[in-house]
């Protein structure tokens, strides 16, 4: 794993029980980028993405962290916002607050700086004036602002959203990407973000991994967008 | 206000009953809560079913001889609270265990729990060489006979209860609310679920014992499904379901003292009714502030979203 990785998948196999979706991927996520991960859907996206972050365990093959500290970084993770039972009774605030549970130790109280911590992301994230409202309330995209205020309140090192666009307007796509950029420039975060949006990643990524049939391909956005390389990678998929 | 006076006045016979109710009043909601959020209802009628199989098998195990036969009250109930906890703990085990095979429908598998709990419930009842005598009454949760004992060990596993439910209230909620961002905060899911359902299996446990199945799996879920019509936060829902629950215990105790009723049912009765009511209310409002905002519907226990 060489140093400017920040992420380094071996030999990964993917799935839930004994279903693989993905094997066999080797890959990279450098420091400080924003990474797209594309794919139609079905392609493992999301099941990638969850072993990445420990919910799924791999069912073969290594992955590595190397955070600044030379161990895992924190993990700011934004979940698709349907995932989320709209039967709890939770505000944005509260909702913001769960960020800082990794540092809020067991049987203790958010202490003001936690709770100011959480303004600050919300404010980042543009959603101040939402705190008070009840989160199941809320549109698809204040949902999204939410999500990422809330990740931004782990303190992440390493920044994993899954599919934050999808089933958006167009102008709210735009903003939250526009949310996203904002957030790579100002905190240089490292940024891996699931899209089947082929638009939204060319927009927003530098780098990007494409699943296509099973099949992985990584390289710059300039380099594997390119209208050619895509259609050669489509047409490849189609002999 | 007179019969208040005189239930809590401390020379009443049944005044142990009185506090017992009220206990299981406040307490029962504030767990059954976490089954109202995590969609598991059915899990608090299967579990209470489970605890009074629990109960039958302690008092089987008497008759077969496979333990000491209890001489007076006392062993009788903590050879039954015995039996309540393990059963249901035991349920609960497998139930997750179960689950997380991935197996089935969690519905098919807690209903297969309820009708075999009950089922094997009165078949040990019924071939019990001691009899029913004594047993039934305390599966019905005739709420009678309360000594001193067993209201001090319910007031201290109760106090044991709601202070793990006070201090782990952010693990509670985290867990149950978003279990993939726990896990990707190092959080242990696996410990704070078996801490929750383990408080769940202890309240039920002694709830059954006190009160019987029905009754605690009234206290369990009519207070929240009441309360999450009008609470706006997670706090707001725990709290006014315990009051709610509580209020019902000495209300439905009053009224089962006047009329000369059963108390267990007479307290689920009147939440049901009080359930019918806040239904109703929420409906009519709701529909009125519709009408004149034309806003969408939200999600509650009975409107997934």
């Amino acid at each position: 794993m060489t140093d400017d990785l920040l992420l380094s998948l071996q030999g990964v196999a993917v799935g839930y029980g004994r279903h693989v979706v993905l094997q066999n991927v080797d890959l990279g996520v450098r420091r400080g980028r924003f990474t797209g991960l594309l794919g139609a859907n079905g392609s493992g996206k999301s099941t990638l993405l969850k072993t990445i972050l420990g919910i799924l365990p791999p069912m073969a093959g290594r992955i590595e962290f190397r955070g600044a500290s030379g161990g895992q970084p924190v993990l700011g993770y934004v979940p698709q916002r349907e995932a989320l039972d709209s039967i709890f009774l939770v505000s944005c605030f509260e909702m913001v607050l769960m960020g800082a549970c990794g540092r809020v130790g067991p049987g203790r109280f958010f202490n003001q700086a936690e709770k100011d911590w959480a303004r600050h992301c919300l404010r980042e994230t543009g959603a101040e004036e939402l705190a008070r409202k009840r989160f199941s309330e809320l549109s698809g995209g204040q949902k999204q602002r939410v999500l990422v205020a809330r990740a931004l309140a782990t303190k992440p090192e390493f920044l994993l959203l899954d599919e934050p666009t999808a089933g958006i307007d167009t102008t709210v796509t735009q903003s939250i990407l526009e949310l996203l950029r904002n957030l790579h420039a100002r905190q240089q975060l490292s940024i891996l973000m699931v899209s089947h949006d082929l638009r939204a990643v060319r927009r927003c990524a530098q780098d990007v991994i494409w699943l296509h049939q099973g099949k992985v391909s990584q390289g710059a956005v300039n380099e594997l967008l390119r209208r050619e390389q895509v259609e050669a990678l489509l047409d490849l998929a189609l002999e | 206000m007179s019969v208040l006076r005189e239930i809590f006045d401390p020379q009443f016979l049944s005044r142990n009953s009185v506090y017992i109710s009220l206990l299981i009043g406040f307490v029962c909601p504030l767990v059954g809560v976490y089954l109202v959020v995590r969609r598991v209802v059915f899990l608090g009628v299967a579990l209470p079913q489970v605890s009074s199989c629990g109960i039958a098998f302690a008092f089987a195990m008497q008759g077969w001889g496979w333990i000491p036969h209890a001489h007076d009250s006392a062993g009788e109930r903590a050879i039954a609270l015995g039996g309540s906890i393990v059963f249901t703990l035991a349920a609960i085990l497998l139930l997750s265990i179960m689950e997380r095979s991935g197996r089935g429908l969690i519905e098919g598998r807690t209903g297969t729990a309820y009708v075999l709990a009950g089922a094997w419930g009165i078949l040990l009842l019924a071939q019990n060489p001691l009899g029913e005598h004594g047993l039934l009454d305390l599966l019905r949760g005739q709420i009678i006979a309360v000594s001193d004992t067993d209201l001090v060990l319910t007031a201290i596993t109760f106090g044991f209860v709601v202070l793990a439910l006070f201090l782990f209230q952010k693990e509670f909620l985290f867990v149950s609310f978003d279990r993939e961002m726990a896990i990707t905060l190092k959080k242990r899911v696996i410990v704070w679920d078996t801490l929750l359902f383990t408080l769940i299996g202890l309240t039920i446990s002694v709830s059954v014992l006190s009160v019987g199945p029905l009754v605690a799996f009234g206290f369990l879920l009519l207070p929240p499904l009441i309360a999450y019509q009008f609470a706006q936060t997670m706090r707001q829902f725990a709290i006014t379901a315990s009051v709610i629950g509580g209020v019902t215990a000495v209300a439905g105790f009053v009224i089962a003292y006047r009329r000369d009723l059963p108390v267990g049912p007479t307290d689920v009765a009147l939440l049901g009714i009080l359930y019918a009511f806040s239904f109703g209310g929420r409906k009519l409002f709701r529909s009125r502030t519709l009408a004149a905002t034309g806003a969408k519907p939200q999600a509650s226990p009975t409107n997934p979203g």
